[in-house]
């Protein structure tokens, strides 16, 4: 008989309420999740249901006999001062027989010390008046927050705040669309091309891999910028800022990540399929369209919806070369930086969220297990078929461009880091590289990247143990709770952290400590589902084996399974390590005097067009990564561990 | 189109394919006549799946040519080729429903809809699998994928219906019930098929022919029952059915016999087909069930051909009783047909081995 949803969640309760061991470890994993994902995400939702009104209040002691006076004589006085000052909306007043008490009420997210100022400045306008009847006066400042959908309001009302959400709506679809195209391409290629095609189209297709996500804004800049060598060359007015440059930005960075999961989801395709609809007559472009394409759909589906969260999550393109077009990520930055709006920024956020969050429901619960396997026995090891050219040419038509551009992009960055000024001063230099400040920002990188990799894996390997392994309550929602804090933008997590670790007593803003925890948990989801699929392979038996020869529980993990799954913990290492070197969105908001990242630094110089100094230090960082990607190799081959279990 | 009725629907004219250093198909030139139904046997590895992918146009021979009817499609691609490819995992389309899967080629081809449903109708009905058109793949059993993937074979009325072990995945009741229906269908509609198998009591149940091979090599080609009573070699010998082989030299010769000397003592036995002389030593080959047995004790005086020998194993397998049996240094099987009727010999006990006159032998 089917058990409720209650009596099951009773029986799990009761169950981890008689493991002391398991409950404690339990409560930790929970405690973490909730503090480091669920609490910040939640501040954001808060805060854009809130408006912020701040309010100046004038109390004054009077040297009058009555109250009478005291209005006459004062209150008005204050008051008709008052008026005239800007972004008023309400002036009440209380008169007692001594005392004057005016609240000044200004707009919402109206500047703070404005406010006060502006007060101040006129009351001493009248100075003259009151000195006479006033013994005293003070002025206090206070902010009053209240629950409103006012600042929704505001969003759909004011063309230059919803039109971000339309722009990177626009922005995502546009990108997901060819992405998903050229990837399809790039990964069938590479799987049925000839040697010479699919051999360069395998390393170009994950060369942008190892650049920080907007490295090819930077050299498309380079290239096509207002100063850019094409544009320098033909003389034209046209610049590649805005549009085509953040699409094309977006195409070469997410292509690996298209790439890659197609690539994956055509392989593990039945050869046999093939070639049974070859023998029942099928042409090559009926194979591809009738059964290639079809049985690969749900997983290109899958690949599609994780490029759009990518894609509407990025934050380096559009900053970079987005030409002052409004971006949800983005804006909500500037909202921040420029306005102290943390009200609209969270309410860009929630728009933020929303798509992902639907993107990532459909992908955790509606796609799951809908893809195509192989039925019944094993395929027959078929002979590699010579791709027919109605396919080849096509498709290589569109790959050629994509690879030439990558490979440019790449060689633009290096060109810029050995050049005085690409194109006007081609003279060999290293000054670019003499910059200290950059290579501090590389070294809190390595620390702020080795940080977020030695948390994030642990903390994502037990808790896929816990869930696979144990029975504990609302297993379901944990497991979403963690995978959350890959799906939520960056910006949106960076917020949340603002928002929700501001305050005492975890007044962690501006600590490095937050920025590593912050990339930590953003990045739980890649041990977690290593871990999930190692331990899925691994016989439970070996466990029941260890516990059988007296091991605890405790034991168990440490020794037995955790050597098992070691390949998890590692790739979880290296995908966090990698990603915590180029990161740029979340941590921009984390960001501390002193704690410059080296991402982030040159995001900076390179606003500021010290193109040079940002290819320099991108160059350096590109070098870093690649360098301790080897010695990781190198470790592998020592240790005979799997280090590159996950196609890295 | 030839439809000259006598000459060959299939000719493969010293067939050559290789991949990389391994040779998986030598030299192998075979023909076969329509409405039969050949079976390509052999162990795993010996070529016969390259030499079937061959013959349907997933594999390319370096040499030779495949003559489909009276036309040469060394060089043409499956899908221009009058074969059908029952696979192993049966390739059904996962993301198709069956009735989709069986009209596919139909569709490819364009035909009309009323014609591909009817068509499939009737397809549906042949397998036995009516009614079950609008499930998918998964929802069906081993057997009934197998049914499918049948039909959709048989959809494009192929020459030449090509099966890739196409019962290994099944489990044994299935494997023999679907054999059986495999064979009544083949003579029903009157189809040539090839049957590719590495179960020897399969090919001998199901084929006209048999195409025994290894190592890339044909050993040799015949009838079920010629190749168990004559194999050509020792490796055919011991890969179809269980086989005693005994050495010998020739002695002498007496008109149609000759005198052999084996191990275990003198035979008198017929000569045969090919020359022989004096001191040529030989192989010959005997089945289990072409060994008379009798009770040592019992038999007085010289009785020909009878070899001594000691049961040291008799295993009851139901309708046949199989002793294994010491003599001298060598072990002999026997198999008893009505071993309930025939009475059994105790393990230990002392038996004497008759042989036949007429023994199946090859030069060594």
């Amino acid at each position: 008989m089917e058990k409720s949803f209650f009596q099951t969640l009773a029986k799990d309760t009761q169950f981890l309420l008689r493991n002391p061991g398991l409950l404690i470890t339990t409560s930790i994993a929970v405690i973490l999740l909730l503090f480091f994902i669920v609490f910040p995400i939640g501040a954001v939702l808060v805060k854009s249901f809130t408006v912020t009104f701040p309010f100046v209040t004038v109390s004054s002691l009077n040297n009058v006999s009555n109250k009478a006076d005291s209005e006459t004589m004062v209150t008005q006085k204050i008051l008709a001062s008052l008026k005239s000052i800007q972004g008023v909306t309400l002036l009440e007043a209380t008169t007692e027989e001594k005392r004057s008490v005016i609240i000044v009420t200004f707009q919402k997210n109206w500047d703070d010390l404005k406010c006060l100022n502006d007060v101040k400045r006129a009351l001493d306008r009248n100075k003259g008046d009151l000195s006479q009847v006033v013994e005293k006066i003070s002025i206090t400042l206070g902010r009053k927050t209240v629950n409103s959908l006012d600042t929704y309001i505001d969003f759909f009302s004011k063309k230059y705040y919803n039109r971000a959400l339309r722009n990177s709506l626009t922005l995502a679809v546009t990108s997901t669309i060819i992405i998903v195209f050229i990837s399809f391409i790039f990964a069938y290629l590479s799987l049925n091309g000839p040697p010479l095609v699919s051999a360069p189209l395998r390393i170009v297709g994950l060369l942008p891999l190892v650049a920080p996500p907007f490295i090819f804004s930077l050299s498309l800049i380079l290239i096509g910028g207002k100063q850019g060598v094409i544009t320098k060359a033909i003389h034209s007015q046209y610049h590649i800022y805005g549009w085509p440059g953040v699409i094309l930005a977006q195409i070469i960075t997410f292509l690996p990540l298209g790439y890659l999961m197609i690539e994956n989801v055509l392989r593990s395709l039945d050869p046999n399929l093939d070639e049974a609809a070859s023998d029942m007559g099928a042409s090559p472009l009926d194979i591809l369209f009738r059964i290639t394409i079809p049985l690969a759909a749900p997983g290109i589906l899958k690949a599609a919806l994780l490029v759009f969260i990518c894609s509407i999550a990025d934050f380096g393109n559009p900053m970079l070369i987005g030409g002052g077009i409004s971006f949800l990520s983005t804006d909500a930055y500037l909202l921040w930086t420029s306005e102290n709006n943390l009200e609209m920024a969270a309410v860009f956020c929630m728009f933020l969220v929303i798509p992902s969050m639907i993107v990532f429901v459909v992908h955790e619960y509606i796609l799951k297990g809908k893809m195509y396997t192989t039925i019944g026995g094993k395929p027959q090891q078929a002979e590699k078929r010579k791709i027919s050219s109605k396919i080849f040419y096509p498709m290589l038509g569109f790959a050629t461009p994509v690879s030439l551009l990558i490979v440019v992009c790449f060689g633009m960055i290096f060109l810029g880091a050995f050049t005085k000024i690409l194109m006007i001063n081609n003279t060999f230099t290293l000054e670019h590289f003499e910059t200290p400040n950059g290579i501090r920002s590389l070294l809190s990188s390595l620390k702020f990247a080795l940080g977020a990799a030695a948390i994030a894996p642990i903390i994502g390997v037990t808790l896929s143990y816990i869930l696979v392994r144990k029975r504990i309550p609302l297993k379901k929602v944990i497991e979403s709770i963690a995978l959350l804090g890959f799906a939520v933008p960056g910006t949106v997590m960076g917020v949340g952290y603002i928002l929700f670790f501001n305050n005492p007593p975890l007044k962690l803003t501006g600590t490095f400590i937050i920025m590593i925890l912050n990339e930590a948990f953003r990045n739980l989801s890649v041990g977690l589902e290593a871990g999930v699929s190692k331990l899925h392979q691994l016989d439970v038996a070996i466990e029941e084996a260890a516990i059988d020869m007296g091991a605890s529980t405790f034991q168990t993990f440490t020794r037995i399974v955790l050597p098992l799954i070691s390949s998890a913990l590692i790739a979880g290492f290296i995908y966090t390590f990698m990603v915590g070197m180029i990161a740029v969105s979340a941590v921009i908001f984390l960001i501390s005097p002193g704690n410059y990242l080296a991402s982030i630094y040159i995001l900076n110089v390179a606003e500021e067009g010290f193109l040079g100094m940002a290819c320099a230090i991108s160059t350096m960082l590109i070098g870093v990564v690649l360098v301790c990607l080897g010695a990781l190799k190198m470790l592998s081959r020592y240790t005979k561990i799997a280090v590159f279990a996950r196609g890295y | 189109m030839t439809m000259g009725g006598d000459s060959p629907i299939l000719e493969l004219r010293n067939i050559i394919k290789s991949f990389g250093s391994l040779v998986a198909v030598n030299h192998v030139s075979f023909s076969l006549d329509r409405g039969r139904l050949v079976t390509f046997l052999g162990p795993s590895g010996c070529g016969k799946t390259t030499l079937l992918r061959v013959v349907s146009g997933f594999a390319e021979p370096d040499e030779g040519e495949v003559i489909l009817d009276g036309q040469n499609v060394t060089r043409k691609p499956p899908n221009a080729r009058d074969t059908a490819m029952v696979f192993q995992n049966y390739a059904l389309f996962p993301h198709m429903t069956v009735a989709q899967n069986i009209g596919f080629g139909m569709k490819i081809r364009k035909k009309s809809r009323e014609e591909i449903d009817s068509e499939v109708k009737r397809l549906l009905a042949l397998v036995k699998m009516e009614g079950l058109g609008e499930r998918r793949p998964h929802e069906l059993s081993g057997g009934q994928q197998q049914r499918v993937a049948l039909a959709r074979a048989l959809s494009l009325h192929p020459k030449i219906l090509l099966l890739d072990e196409p019962l290994s995945n099944l489990d044994a009741n299935l494997r023999i019930n679907m054999r059986e229906e495999i064979r009544r269908l083949q003579r029903r509609l009157g189809l040539t098929i090839i049957f590719v198998t590495h179960d020897q009591e399969e090919a001998m149940s199901i084929s006209d022919l048999l195409v025994v091979m290894d190592q890339g090599v044909v050993k040799q080609i015949g009838s079920p029952t010629g190749i168990y009573e004559k194999p050509a070699d020792e490796f055919v010998a011991n890969f179809i059915g269980h086989i005693n082989f005994f050495s010998g030299e020739i002695v002498s010769f007496s008109g149609e016999e000759m005198n052999l000397q084996i191990a275990q003592g003198g035979l008198r036995v017929k000569r045969p087909s090919f020359p022989v002389s004096p001191n040529d030593k030989v192989k010959l080959v005997v089945r289990p069930e072409s060994i008379h047995l009798v009770d040592a004790g019992k038999e007085e005086g010289r009785v020909e051909n009878m070899i001594e020998g000691r049961i040291e194993v008799a295993m009851y397998i139901g309708s046949i009783i199989r002793y294994t049996i010491r003599c001298g240094e060598q072990i002999i099987y026997v198999d008893r047909s009505d071993p309930e009727h025939a009475g059994i010999f105790q393990e230990g006990s002392r038996v004497g081995l008759i042989l036949k006159k007429e023994i199946h032998m090859f030069k060594i």
